[in-house]
């Protein structure tokens, strides 16, 4: 590790209040192995910069129109068309839109730069808060996120990592010395939907899964599986995954996340479609106790549930 | 809140808001009959004989007892510190835009008739208007100047020394320092024991009332005689048990503002002096904590009887009849240690019940404020109210004792007047709303060659303009010339102001309980404090920071925007020029964001601001200083600037607040905005500083969102910043950020996984989001 690694990071949040404990900046690194359907984030699924269009912000002055090329930009109704595909110089369009409604999706950080950006919060940390690591797959730029977690725990500042663990087990065992928290996702307990729903199968993933439950940091780890209605919110599914993870360590936690019905808010702006109806629904309290149920049913003790309002 | 409160809240609520002549009446006879007397004697006079002869009510129900004027929520008409403007406006109180006040038409006839040709030269707002009102007019578009046609206010009286004596033995040691002295220190002392005289009667008067009554409201009558019994005991010793102290404090309050009819006299730190009576009554068993809310809560009422009526220009700028009786808990006491205690939750939850604009309720805050206190203060928060503010005692002692001269023991026992306006308690005359000075119409004459953007006047002398500056550099240097201009002119009609109010506005009683008047023998309005401020407000530093900044980049440093372009658009308020505009907004950093070049640049011209000031000093001989506050000012005060360099249109209003980033201008959350007003030093806000912001109501509504909340606040101790309140984001401000998105554009919300700025996500979601958030939950 040289120092002079850099990463595409999407975006930097700044008092990320639901992402483990305490005040949080949460970092979102570019670039993810896997494709499921459901995704929230789609704008950081490429590992290369690619431009951005917030249709909400465009005036229609036509700025861009007169630095484009005619295979980028197409100009109809009143309003530019952009091919996302076109991978061409895209800044001087990026320059030219005086509101920031065409903008590059990600910036490149050295690990210091990112330091920086992470110190900004730190009077706000407090005993509990720190940095989350999010994305994409924040494990899959290894060398770069491990200099940044060392440089963090030498600082003394908190540190968490949201991980589809979709990658080598070299890279777990690199970051997990210096992480104080660890959000694994497990998704589908059978390979085939796996592949099916995300594009790679789960043989690297319980690889992982099983290495850290196995390992020192195990009571830093919450294993999550999102709730997808009609593919991982399923009993069997919940109860299978349950059983595994207990087996291998009967302390293990275990995060069920509701549905999140605005995941297809951020796919106009990167010109995709989001893979799934975008109609489906929430579960309720009663179907969540279910999805619980399941995980007890499967041999988890320790569910970690959302607090409800208390007021 | 119990039955009583309930009633008595809901009467009062009901109850119509009427103008009222009837002291005025009085003022005016007094006037009459003792033309030959010196101004003290005839204010003296005046206020002995409205106590003695204002209407007085009592509501059975009603534990603590007391008001200015027979109806609740009265606009005292009060002719000495000014009344033409109430000549000019009488008819309009029941139909203009803000703050409405009934009228009775045979009140309208008698006060033409008879009183205000009498005070038609003889008021203060004349007497200024005469003196020195050209010039006050010339600098008003640049400068505000305050207090010219109402007395000041905005004091903390010495609740405590009020407490122990009670009006008796004040008035025993005025009568026994007549004898020592002579001359104007002689009458002062003499219409001292006049005004107590006053209070005495007023306080044996309520007590009558109160025995009359008790035979007509058997259902009542312990309450009654509780009163009668209690008012009595006041008027000749000090206040004994928890009840009469609430009384006793109540009555101090109605009699300052018969005296003044100013806007803000605060009760200050009522922890600190009410705790010795609740705990002695608590530990003898005369009172439990529920009859101490009870009797809290009544008196919380009292604290929304009394309003204030202002010109119509004023109510826009001070919109909602504040009349500032702030109260400040917690903080720490005369050794540095914190200090809280049962007065503490006792108003906390008073507040919490009854959710009314008064009093403004204040929490200090320090490094070791309690869990608990904490926990508390944000649960009221999570109401909604927007209170209470907190004060940060880490910021504010050290400025006053290094900027302002404070000792250590008054620092650490400053209180809070009007909104956020800083002071020691008991012994000081802050003058804090002295003037507002408006940096960005300063920074509009800068690039425009003295020439107002808006009507194409000229204001002052042309220094220069934005298309002759050769550099950032050139530009800044006319803008401090302009700077100071008016700053030379603001002080002058400062002392003007002043001068009138020694001359009209002597006030006695106010001086019988603020230290060292008694002393020294020497009215308040004429230095007898023993501090002697005066503030100024610098009006904004957002938009100043974000014009300047957008100047110095886009202009001189990337020359993406030509000089004289920007000064043509910005006369043209951005007609054909919106590309240039969205440039603005869009491709300049802006304040409020963590971004240290423009929030220093902000600072920098603050600070020299700030330095001007010190070569000042006021008519009673005291330092002058700096605020950052607008309370509602930043709407007219925004009117009145052309279009500006950060891409604000002529007459949008500027940010609020005063220490506020500009509206949708902090994209980068909470966090960010503090750092960036934590680069404000704090000499720039002894007199003051305010900061505003918004959250979502789901934010409080788990334990873990309170505790995140508390680490907020207690990384804003940290950052000392002086001031923060919090606004609650309710349904309709949604609504309102789905219509006019450009208004909303830093609002976020959480979208389940992700937060997202609110404005740039679909329609649908938004309604989505919109249903969710619905006020009444919490």
């Amino acid at each position: 590790m040289t120092g002079s690694e850099t990463a595409l990071v999407f975006d930097i949040k700044r008092f990320a209040v639901h992402d483990g404990a305490g005040i949080r900046t949460t970092v979102f690194f570019k670039g993810c192995p896997l494709r499921c359907r459901w995704c929230q984030n789609p704008e950081g699924l490429e590992e290369s910069q690619r431009p951005v269009f917030f249709q909400s912000r465009c005036i229609h002055c036509g700025s861009c129109l007169k630095v484009a090329d005619p295979e980028q930009e197409k100009w109809e109704n009143n309003g530019p068309v952009w091919n996302f595909k076109w991978r061409g110089d895209w800044n001087r369009a990026v320059h030219a839109c005086p509101t920031g409604a065409l903008a590059m999706d990600s910036r490149r950080y050295t690990v210091s730069e990112l330091m920086e950006k992470i110190r900004e919060d730190r009077v706000f940390f407090r005993e509990n808060g720190g940095v989350t690591f999010s994305g994409g797959e924040p494990l899959l730029q290894n060398a770069f996120l491990t200099a940044v977690l060392k440089q963090c725990r030498k600082e003394g500042i908190h540190t968490a990592v949201e991980t589809s663990l979709s990658v080598s087990s070299e890279a777990v065992r690199n970051t997990v010395p210096y992480l104080d928290q660890i959000f694994a996702d497990f998704k589908l307990f059978d390979g085939d939907q796996h592949r099916k729903h995300t594009g790679m199968d789960n043989t690297q993933i319980t690889e992982n899964i099983r290495f850290l439950l196995e390992s020192d940091h195990r009571d830093a780890v919450t294993v999550r599986t999102p709730l997808i209605p009609g593919i991982t919110a399923d009993y069997d599914n919940i109860q299978k995954i349950a059983h595994m993870i207990s087996s291998l360590y009967p302390e293990v936690k275990y995060e069920l996340l509701n549905y999140n019905t605005l995941a297809p808010a951020k796919y106009p702006m990167t010109g995709k479609t989001y893979p799934l109806m975008d109609t489906l629904a929430r579960f309720s309290e009663k179907e969540m106790d279910r999805f619980y149920q399941a995980a007890s049913d499967g041999g988890v003790r320790n569910t970690v549930r959302e607090e409800k309002a208390s007021v | 809140m119990n039955e009583r409160i309930e009633y008595l809240k809901e009467k009062m609520l009901g109850e119509e808001r009427y103008a009222s002549i009837e002291q005025a009446r009085i003022i005016t006879r007094v006037y009459q009959e003792n033309e030959d007397r010196s101004t003290a004697r005839k204010r003296a006079l005046s206020l002995k004989a409205a106590l003695e002869e204002m209407e007085i009510v009592i509501d059975p129900m009603e534990r603590i007892v007391g008001n200015r004027t027979k109806g609740v929520r009265a606009g005292v008409v009060f002719p000495e510190s000014g009344c033409s403007w109430v000549n000019r406006e009488f008819e309009d109180l029941p139909t203009r835009p803000q703050d409405r006040f009934q009228v009775r038409q045979e009140d309208i006839r008698e006060f033409r008739e008879s009183i205000y040709p009498y005070w038609q030269n003889r008021s203060m707002e004349e007497k200024i208007r005469r003196e020195y009102g050209k010039e006050i007019q010339a600098i008003s578009r640049v400068v505000k100047i305050n207090q010219t046609d109402h007395a000041q206010g905005h004091i903390c009286p010495d609740v405590e020394l009020w407490l122990k004596k009670g009006p008796a033995l004040i008035r025993q040691e005025a009568k026994s320092r007549i004898y020592l002295s002579e001359g104007s220190e002689r009458e002062f002392y003499e219409c001292m024991v006049l005004t107590l005289d006053g209070a005495i009667t007023f306080m044996h008067r309520y007590a009558n009332l109160a025995d009359r009554m008790s035979a007509d409201h058997p259902e009542c009558s312990e309450n009654l005689k509780e009163i009668a019994h209690c008012c009595r005991g006041l008027a000749h010793r000090p206040a004994q048990s928890f009840r009469e102290a609430l009384q006793s404090l109540w009555f101090l309050f109605v009699i300052l503002h018969m005296e003044s009819n100013a806007s803000s006299f605060s009760p200050g730190r009522m922890d600190q002096y009410l705790i010795s009576y609740y705990r002695n009554d608590i530990r003898s068993g005369a009172l439990d904590e529920e009859e101490a809310l009870e009797l809290m809560e009544c008196l919380w009422l009292k604290f929304n009887q009394i309003v204030y009526l202002r010109n119509r220009g004023s109510a826009k700028y001070f919109a909602g009849f504040p009349i500032g009786f702030n109260i400040a808990v917690g903080g720490v006491d005369s050794e540095g240690n914190d200090t809280c205690n049962e007065i503490s939750f006792l108003c906390l939850k008073a507040q919490e019940e009854l959710g009314l604009p008064q009093p403004n309720l204040s929490v200090r805050l320090n490094r070791n404020t309690s869990h608990e206190l904490m926990q508390k203060a944000i649960a009221v928060v999570a109401k909604g109210s927007g209170m209470p503010q907190f004060f940060n005692d880490e910021a504010i002692i050290h400025s006053m004792m290094e900027d302002l001269g404070v000792s250590e023991r008054d620092a650490r026992n400053y209180a809070i007047v009007g909104c956020v306006e800083l002071t020691s308690s008991g012994n000081c005359l802050g003058w804090s709303d002295a003037a507002m000075f408006n940096l960005c119409k300063a920074l509009e004459l800068a690039l425009n060659h003295g020439v107002d953007e808006i009507t194409g006047e000229r204001l002052c002398e042309d220094y220069g303009g934005l298309d002759t500056c050769a550099s950032f550099e050139e530009l800044e240097k006319v803008f401090l010339k302009i700077v100071d201009f008016y700053i030379d002119e603001m002080m002058k009609a400062e002392e003007k102001v002043e001068k009138a109010h020694q001359e009209c506005l002597p006030s006695a009683f106010l001086s019988a309980v603020v230290h060292d008047c008694m002393e020294k023998g020497l009215d308040v309005t004429k230095g007898g404090a023993h501090y002697n401020f005066s503030g100024i407000q610098m009006i904004q530093i957002a938009n100043l920071a974000d014009s300047l900044e957008a100047v110095r980049k886009l202009v001189f440093e990337e020359k993406e925007i030509d000089a004289g372009q920007l000064l043509d658009a910005l006369r043209k308020d951005f007609r054909g020029y919106e590309v240039l505009q969205a440039r603005l907004l869009n491709k300049a950093p802006k304040y409020g964001n963590d971004i240290r070049e423009v929030d220093e640049l902000g600072a920098k011209y603050a600070e020299y601001f700030r330095k001007r000031m010190k070569e000042y000093t006021n008519y009673r001989g005291g330092l002058v200083h700096t605020g950052m506050y607008t309370v509602s000012a930043h709407v007219p005060m925004g009117e009145n600037v052309g279009a500006s360099a950060d891409g604000r249109n002529a007459g949008m209003p500027l940010a609020d607040g005063g220490m506020s980033p500009s509206f949708g201008r902090d994209m980068n959350g909470p966090t960010a905005v503090l750092k960036s007003v934590s680069r404000l030093p704090d000499s720039l806000t002894t007199n003051g500083g305010l900061l505003n912001m918004k959250f979502l109501p789901e934010f409080f509504d788990t334990e873990e969102g309170r505790e995140k909340f508390e680490s907020f606040l207690r990384a804003f101790t940290d950052l000392r910043i002086p001031h923060i309140q919090f606004n609650v984001v309710r349904k309709e401000d949604l609504l309102n950020a789905k219509a006019h998105p450009d208004q909303y554009r830093s609002l976020t919300v959480r979208v389940a996984g992700y937060t997202a700025y609110f404005v740039e996500l679909d329609g649908k979601i938004q309604d989505e989001i919109i249903e969710r958030t619905s006020y009444d939950r919490i």
